[in-house]
């Protein structure tokens, strides 16, 4: 049996499901993100786990132990918040020593306690400030500690990076894995930023509507997204409609272009409505020989995104965006100018309806 | 951080509109003490030297000021975890305890005492049999206390929920509550150790209006027959000229420095809570 464990978790608020049916294993150590649009069920989840919120139906166990019931304070699970929420009217050694204090830990234990967390976020020097005499940054980081230092055994965070500014997010979610990992602590991390979830799980889950539409490593979840949702909403993706030609050579035509891919689509009837997905970096100019996927394309637009160079192209009537890394050489066609495409079978990946 | 860092960083503005409302307040004061002063110019504090040398003063004030702070006592026990539980849970009854403590505004004291010794000057029985387990509250001196420092509590409700409603307001209780909780805090100590040291200004500030208001009270107090300030000073008022003016003015002196010593014995870090 897994270490924390959600098995048939549904919420509803009144007549409104929240949350619809969702069961996941997380093992001891992991870093599972839960990732999807506002309003999906995110929060609701966590705060299921946090014991905020009563599941209307599941169980909840960790470590062996069923906790659907129990109240936050008898959970040992340490929760952060995108608000930081920590307590002003106490100084950062008091915040992070709050948990041990509500415990009755003996005074020496407390205040060793502190000092490693303290210098576990590396703010020595700000043991004795007050919250409102930090940075958000340094906030969220003695927030952390003081959610570690009650060894829970998961720890709980709800989009934690939010409100801070691009440069301190970054920096900050590489710290917290880096502790999540040191410790070898449970976590499970909310977001709605699909960069911050691929870049910081070992597994996310990505929901929509209250149901989870694909479980799975940040590499699966990019390359083999299984839905329409997942495909859109993690990374930008091109979609189209396509009608089955051939199911054993795995053949499609796609607005009058033939497409071969390699997705299993034996179990399609020829003449079947399908959609399938190309990711933007799978397509490049057909300079070399290829024999697969070659394709009459209109350049129909170009747009500079920093290090990648967007190319929108016509595809007979359809219209796709292809990437490439953007270098000082680059020779980029003309808008208008008839040009050949290709992506390999594997790239063009058919989805679940 | 030192006094005069905290006083700089406070702009302009709220310097010029404090000294506006400042003045409002300290003029009929200023002018009171004045008139207080001219009795007899050969000796101008003719007016407090009189006053203090009576021993009903020292009586009537100190039991005012006993009853203020067993009314402030008693209203923060029962108004912050009520609004504190509002907030949480239960918003959608904010309206209707919102208007029950505006009644007092609405229901003269003069009625509300009425009420109060209609219904506690008979004894208490069980019903429909003729057995009294209870003197009616009136009729003893510590029942006289309960009715009244419940009625002060009534009439110092309006401002007191008002502060503690507004404290929560300006910190985040519900989040804070669950940082709290999730650490494995019980409701004793997230209300006593993270909600109530986060609202200390908004309960001072309602604390000195309930003082204000308990101190010189005087329906309520004649009414059941106290002998508190309120009456005191009335009756001094009508047979006196400079003693009152004395008597009120000292009153307020040591109302303010009482707030002063609160302010200042709680103050240092409770400035963390307000600034963000
Ligand atoms: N206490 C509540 N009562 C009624 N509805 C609620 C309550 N809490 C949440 N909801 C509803 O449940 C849905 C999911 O909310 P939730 O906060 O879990 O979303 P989320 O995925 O965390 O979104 P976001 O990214 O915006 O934080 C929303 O439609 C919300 O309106
Ligand atoms: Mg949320």
């Amino acid at each position: 049996m897994s270490y924390l464990s959600l098995s048939n978790i549904t919420k509803q608020f009144g007549d409104t499901v929240v949350v619809d049916d969702f069961s996941l294993d997380v093992e001891k150590g992991e870093f599972v993100s839960f990732l999807g649009p506002s309003g999906c069920g995110k929060t609701t989840t966590l705060r299921m786990v946090a014991g905020f919120e009563m599941p209307t139906a599941g169980r909840i166990t960790l470590d062996g132990a069923d906790i659907t019931e129990k109240a936050p304070n008898q959970r040992n699970v340490g929760m952060i918040f995108q608000s930081y929420a920590l307590f002003p009217n106490m100084t950062v050694a008091q915040n992070i020593g709050f948990g041990l204090g509500v415990r009755k830990e003996p005074k020496e234990m407390i205040s060793q306690r502190v000092e490693e967390m303290i210098s576990l976020i590396n703010l020595e020097n700000h043991a004795n400030k007050y919250p409102y005499q930090l940075s958000g940054g340094q906030q969220q980081r003695v927030s952390l500690a003081r959610a570690l230092a009650i060894h829970p055994q998961v720890l709980l965070l709800d989009e934690p990076l939010s409100a801070l500014d691009a440069k301190i997010r970054v920096s900050l979610r590489a710290e917290i894995r880096a502790i999540q990992k040191k410790l070898g602590i449970t976590a499970i991390f909310v977001t709605h930023d699909q960069e911050e979830a691929l870049s910081i799980s070992d597994r996310i889950v990505v929901m929509n509507a209250g149901l989870m539409e694909q479980v799975g490593t940040p590499f699966e979840i990019y390359n083999f997204p299984q839905t329409q949702f997942v495909a859109n909403f993690v990374g930008s993706l091109n979609t189209a409609n396509a009608e089955v030609s051939d199911p054993v050579k795995g053949l499609l035509n796609v607005d009058g272009v033939q497409f071969i891919t390699a997705s299993d689509i034996k179990s399609r009837k020829k003449g079947d409505a399908i959609r399938v997905s190309v990711r933007p970096e799978r397509f490049s100019f057909a300079f070399e020989e290829k024999k697969e996927n070659v394709l009459d394309c209109t350049i129909e637009n170009i747009t500079f995104l920093g290090s990648v160079v967007r190319i929108q192209v016509k595809i007979g009537e359809a219209k796709f965006n292809m990437d490439t890394f953007n270098n000082p050489f680059l020779d980029l066609p003309k808008i208008g100018s008839k040009e050949q495409v290709t992506c390999s079978r594997e790239a063009v990946l058919v989805l679940d309806e | 951080m030192s006094f005069l860092s905290r006083l700089r960083r406070v702009p302009f503005w709220s310097w010029i509109w404090f000294l506006v409302g400042a003045l409002y307040f300290i003029l009929p004061l200023f002018a009171t003490f004045e008139f207080s002063l001219t009795w007899d110019p050969a000796i101008p504090f003719k007016a407090y030297q009189r006053s203090f040398a009576d021993n009903k003063f020292w009586e009537t004030f100190i039991y005012s000021n006993v009853l203020a702070v067993a009314t402030i006592i008693f209203s923060i026990v029962l108004i912050v975890p009520t609004a504190y539980w509002i907030r949480l849970r239960l918003p959608q009854a904010r309206r209707i305890v919102e208007f029950i403590t505006l009644m007092p505004f609405v229901v003269p004291a003069i009625i509300l005492v009425f009420g109060l010794i209609r219904i506690y000057s008979t004894p208490f029985s069980i019903p429909f049999t003729d057995i009294v387990f209870m003197q009616p509250l009136t009729n003893f001196k510590a029942g006289t206390n309960i009715l009244i420092v419940s009625g002060y509590m009534v009439l110092a409700m309006p401002y007191m929920y008002r502060s503690v409603d507004t404290g929560m307001r300006t910190v985040d209780i519900r989040t804070l509550t669950e940082a709290a909780q999730s650490l494995g805090a019980n409701w004793f100590v997230i209300i006593s150790r993270v909600i109530l040291p986060n609202i200390r200004s908004a309960l001072l500030s309602g604390a000195l209006l309930t003082f204000a208001i308990v101190v010189g009270e005087v329906t309520l107090a004649s009414f059941l027959g106290v002998n508190a300030f309120g009456p005191y000073l009335f009756l001094l008022g009508q047979h006196r000229a400079y003693e009152p003016a004395a008597l009120s003015f000292f009153s307020f002196l040591l109302t303010w420095l009482a707030m002063g010593l609160i302010q200042l014995v709680s103050g240092g870090q409770g400035q963390a809570a307000g600034a963000h």
